[in-house]
């Protein structure tokens, strides 16, 4: 097998095992990449970047997403991204990224390169660039944190973060998640996941008694359960157009998100005594729930039970304050004590301090958003916000201009809601022709936040649990 | 192979050992006879069954496998409930998975029953040529340590079926020899009684 630095290897279609020596394809890793391993070039990828595995498109199980309504999410998916430069610091290029790692951490990484989504083309070459910048971020984040280090379900996060935006956003990106979405689950003595998983138990009493009595029934812990779903936030539990509604909703309106999917799927699978005759024991009953039958992790179906879950990021803090008071009393102090977590985007951004210098930056992508779009109407729990005042009200729903080439105004004074579509309509010719057109522009990162006068910044998570608005089309 | 066969035990054991060692694909080779180079990382436990044939016994076993990453040792203790066997699994190409081995035995006899029956393996025997830990060093390290021990590899699939074999061949004489004190060991099946009233298969003994 020749070594290569750069450029092409001759495909070699008749091994299953992976090619050691490294192969570079910055364009894309389409074709080249994914004819390693055996893969032969008639595998098609589909639209989100499988070629094969669970989680591949399958007509089957299709559902028909109208254009227009596409259209929508990629206007606020730019949106968001636009919005994520603001605090996104420099450090990563200059400090993080050229270091060296732990040796310690760095071994356990290497392990687990090659074993996140490895049907996913990005991900499918040993030492493609899918892997290669699944090790930078990974290792950025053992740097930025050493006494967190690295725990593996970072990795299909990072992964995922990866299959939308470059490096350093998704390392960012990740420390967010790490950080302030779902702070603790990645420390040492996996002590915050542990308690979700009781919180979630507590929440599922009211959501289906049947399902709970019967977990209770059979000694079934949660841990046994729910720790891939929340500490991979379900990137490796449902089909691809699910994993990214959901994570639309979650990096919204934070980790009730999560909770609410998690009783979804325990109502669905285990909610109906019809369904607990077929599981008489503790291992029949994990096997069902590994096996989440497809039609209740469908899209369409999934996002509107999860809307409809009675759970809110109150309900969720009032069984933490509880759950938390029954650990200590049963377990002593936590080890680890994270940060309080921070549900959702706006919150997020609210705890930002107004000014700081070193968040000056050129976003990479700026979106003038025309006026004509939308607004969400606001939920209960945004009424003592400040921004209130500065919000409009919801316009009735008009055609939904194409954005790319509408970036005339800058100061249009729409506030895009900022739930943002699934990722594949954030192509890099999309972000490329977006930031085309706009070079140039210079965008000044607000200094307050609840400025109205800054548009072109997604404002707000509006209330995504309303009904009243179709954002999840 | 599947589970509605009638059996008259069902064994649980667990697959332990540092990330990377090939528990998973021992898993996956055991009970399904699949190989795979980029399985995902295990995250949170994962299980799988298959059904023997044991001395005219039918025993099904629950095989049961998780994250070997060091903090995931946090959330074990749910995992090693009920397990009456373990495959304390190593890289032979890989020293340092073997030098854990101790911790991993300690924690095994914190969290499992006492009785539960261990073997030590070391994986990845097709690796011939990037061997760094020999043979007779593990052999004895095995045999001072009272457990059972075998070579094997996931990937050709040298010694997998023996190396559990053996082990639920041992579980099995352990349950049915009368020199066990009662005590956690009769807890060898999942489908304990007062759990499983409505159990219409032929169910797993207790002693």
């Amino acid at each position: 097998m020749d070594k290569m630095e750069n450029g092409r290897r001759s495909v070699d279609t008749g091994s299953i095992r992976t090619l050691s020596s490294s192969h570079i394809d910055d364009e894309s890793s389409l074709g080249s990449d994914s004819e390693i391993n055996g893969f032969a070039s008639e595998r098609q990828a589909d639209k989100y970047g499988f070629i094969g595995g669970a989680q591949k498109y399958s007509e089957d199980t299709a559902q028909d997403i109208p254009p227009a309504v596409l259209r929508q999410r990629e206007v606020k998916w730019l949106d968001m991204l636009n919005h994520w430069d603001k605090w996104m610091i420099k450090r990563f290029n200059k400090e993080l990224d050229s270091q060296p790692g732990d040796p310690k951490w760095l071994d356990v990484i290497e392990k687990d390169l090659h074993r996140q989504f490895p049907f996913h083309e990005m991900f499918v070459s040993r030492g493609g660039h899918g892997q290669k910048d699944l090790s930078r971020v990974l290792k950025a984040y053992t740097l930025y944190r050493p006494e967190e280090g690295y725990c593996q379900a970072q990795a299909p996060i990072a992964a995922v973060l990866l299959m939308h935006m470059p490096a350093e956003d998704a390392f960012w990106g990740l420390v967010q998640i790490c950080e302030k979405y779902l702070p603790g689950y990645y420390s040492p003595g996996l002590e915050a996941i542990q308690l979700d998983g009781e919180i979630l138990f507590a929440l599922l009493r009211r959501v289906s008694p049947l399902a709970f009595r019967h977990l209770e029934k059979h000694k079934i812990d949660p841990i046994l359960y729910m720790t891939e779903w929340f500490m991979c936030a379900f990137s490796r539990t449902l089909p691809w157009a699910s994993v990214l509604r959901v994570w639309d909703m979650f990096l919204c309106d934070g980790v009730k998100i999560i909770f609410r999917v998690g009783l979804v799927l325990l109502k669905c699978m285990l909610g109906t005594r019809e369904k607990l005759k077929a599981c008489q024991g503790q291992y029949e009953t994990m096997e069902l729930l590994r096996a989440i039958e497809p039609r209740y992790m469908q899209e369409g179906f999934l996002v509107q039970e999860i809307l409809e879950v009675p759970v809110t990021a109150r309900d969720v803090e009032r069984e933490h304050h509880t759950q938390l008071k029954r650990w200590k009393k049963n377990r002593g102090e936590l080890n680890f004590k994270p940060p309080p977590r921070m549900h959702g985007a706006r919150i997020i951004m609210l705890a930002e301090p107004p000014r700081r210098q070193d968040l000056q930056q050129n976003p990479t992508i700026v979106l003038e958003v025309p006026q004509t779009i939308p607004q969400l109407q606001k939920g209960k729990e945004e009424k003592k916000s400040k921004k209130k005042k500065s919000m409009k009200k919801s316009q009735p729903t008009e055609e939904i201009p194409n954005p790319y080439p509408l970036l005339s105004d800058p100061q249009s004074s729409s506030t895009e809601p900022p739930a943002p579509p699934p990722g594949n309509s954030v192509t890099p010719e999309a972000a490329a022709q977006t930031e085309t057109d706009s070079a140039g522009e210079q965008k000044t990162p607000p200094t307050d936040l609840p400025s109205a006068k800054e548009s072109t910044l997604q404002r707000s998570t509006q209330s995504l649990s309303s009904t009243e608005q179709d954002t999840y089309l | 192979m599947g589970s509605d066969e009638a059996y008259n035990f069902v064994f649980k054991v667990v697959l332990i050992g540092e990330s990377g060692v090939g528990k998973s694909n021992l898993l996956s080779r055991f009970t399904k006879n699949e190989f795979n180079h980029d399985s995902r990382t295990t995250i949170g436990v994962e299980f799988s069954t298959r059904t023997v044939l044991l001395n005219n016994f039918t025993i099904k076993a629950q095989i049961w496998d998780t994250a070997g990453l060091e903090r995931y040792r946090a959330i074990t203790s749910a995992y090693y409930r009920g397990a009456v066997g373990a495959l304390l699994v190593y890289d032979i190409t890989k020293h340092l998975t073997y030098e854990s081995v101790e911790r991993w035995l300690k924690e095994l006899y914190e969290h499992a029953d006492p009785h539960i029956v261990v073997m030590l393996v070391g994986n990845k025997t097709d690796l011939e040529s990037e061997r760094s830990v020999p043979n007779e060093e593990a052999k004895d390290f095995a045999e001072k340590k009272g457990l059972f021990f075998l070579e094997t590899s996931a990937l050709d699939s040298t010694n997998v079926e023996a190396a559990f074999t053996t082990v639920l061949a041992e579980i099995h004489k352990k349950v049915s020899s009368k020199e066990v004190v009662r005590g956690p060991m009769s807890a060898v099946t999942l489908n304990s009684p007062k759990a499983e009233d409505t159990e219409k298969k032929s169910c797993c003994k207790n002693i």
